[in-house]
Order: structure tokens, then C-alpha cells, then sequence
């Protein structure tokens, strides 16, 4: 069904269960490990405040209008698989999103009005791109400007060097992952 | 992310929110990350 017969039809169906998708996040940070936050791995949307419901919203053509809309790409994303994700840029958290009030499904995934994290994990995005999550075991957190936090694992971190693209300062992934779980008071993913 | 043509709109209410409750501000997490130092060359 195209746009404008999903439009056109008007039918919305009903249902009490939120729907549970894959979604990949940016992670920022202080260099301590501290005031983790999720954020989207495009654009300059909203980070995913801990413990805050995230809400979709639209200015996109100038006119602010309810999220998610027929007729724009607008909305929380999650995807039905996760080979969708590998071809997102720079992830860093891979999990598992519930989502709920107005959603539109899509042939290969959603956009929501409201959305949670309900699992979590740290994954090294290059092994992620390459491998897909059976490669993505990272051990460090690198600490990089604006924040910016990269899940590696050792091979990608000699990579990081030899490309001078060292991090300011390294954590252990291991506690980087069980604190943003924490932070975020969600369930680690198991894959 | 490509997610393809739309197929249907679900209007989704949730008996019970999936997400935790509010934290108390005084709450803070039991692991503090432990930095690794950073050797030159890597």
C-alpha cells in the first residue's frame, strides 16, 4: 500500500500492546563515564532523556504538525531487523524499543509517537558494519570532543590509533554498558 | 534508515507504560567506570 493509500484509507487499527522493534543510538558522555546519553545516530533530534518517555515532533516544511504523519518521514524509527541497522552511521548502543501511541508501520520498520529502550548493549560499530552483532564485542569506551563516546574493540581501537583518530581517554566497556543500563533502568541484550 | 513504503497506522495505548518509574534524585548508579590509561601508539 503506498503513502497515499495508507492515507487515503483512514482506517487506524486499535491495540493495547506496545510494539517492540531494533533501534541503534549515538552514545555521548563526560570522559568519567558520567551523564550518559542516548542519542539519535542522525540529524539533530532530541537526545533519549533516561527515565523520560521520548516523543516524537515535527517542524519539518516549516509547520509544526503531530509526529508521526502520513505524509513525512517524521517519528521515532525502529526497524523489524537488524541487518537495517548496520547501514546506520556511527552506532554505538544497539537494543531493543518499545513504542506506542500512534505508530505507522512500514514495510521494514516504524515510526512511533512515544518510545522507551527496553534492552541495551554497547557494540563496536565497526564490527557491527562489517559482521553484523556476533562481531560487535567492544572492551573500551573511547572519550572523543563533544562528548562523543565510541564503544571499540581492541582490533578497532589499533585502528583508531593508527588512523590518528586516538580517544582522549578510555573506560572499560564492560562498566560503560551496566551504566548506562542502569542510567537507563532497562535489561542488557542477550545476541 | 530505509524502512520502505508505509503499510497500515496502529493507535497504540498501552495498559501499563513500558518504561521505569521516575528516579529519586539522590539515586546513583553502583558501578563508577574506571578509566584505562592510555598508552601512546596504542
Amino acid at each position: 500500500m503506498s503513502r497515499v493509500d495508507v492515507a487515503a484509507s483512514g482506517t487506524v487499527e486499535r491495540s493495547t500492546e506496545p510494539i517492540v522493534a531494533w533501534r541503534s543510538w549515538a552514545l555521548t558522555g563526560r570522559s568519567d563515564g558520567t551523564h550518559l546519553l542516548l542519542r539519535p545516530v542522525a540529524g539533530r533530534a532530541h537526545a533519549w532523556r533516561p527515565r523520560e518517555i521520548a516523543t516524537a515532533t515535527c517542524k519539518r516544511r516549516g509547520v509544526l504538525h503531530e509526529a508521526p504523519a502520513i505524509g513525512c518521514r517524521c517519528g521515532l524509527h525502529a526497524s523489524q531487523t537488524l541487518d537495517i541497522l548496520r547501514r546506520t552511521k556511527c552506532p554505538a548502543v544497539l537494543g531493543r524499543v518499545a513504542l506506542w501511541g500512534r505508530v505507522v508501520e512500514h514495510e521494514l520498520g516504524y515510526r512511533a509517537r512515544f518510545a522507551y529502550p527496553q534492552r541495551l548493549r554497547l557494540i563496536c560499530q565497526f564490527c557491527f558494519w562489517q559482521k553484523g552483532p556476533l562481531g560487535s564485542g567492544p572492551t573500551v569506551v573511547g572519550s572523543y570532543p563533544r562528548d562523543e563516546l565510541v564503544p571499540l574493540c581492541p582490533a578497532h581501537l589499533e585502528s583508531a590509533y593508527e588512523n590518528g583518530m586516538a580517544p582522549r581517554r578510555l573506560l572499560r566497556a564492560d562498566q560503560v554498558d551496566q551504566r548506562l543500563r542502569e542510567t537507563y533502568a532497562v535489561d542488557p541484550l542477550a545476541i | 534508515m530505509d524502512i520502505g513504503p508505509p503499510k497500515r497506522i496502529i493507535e497504540i495505548e498501552p495498559v501499563v507504560l513500558p518504561m521505569p518509574e521516575p528516579a529519586p534524585e539522590e539515586r546513583r548508579p553502583a558501578v563508577e567506570p574506571t578509566p584505562v590509561p592510555v598508552e601512546p601508539g596504542g
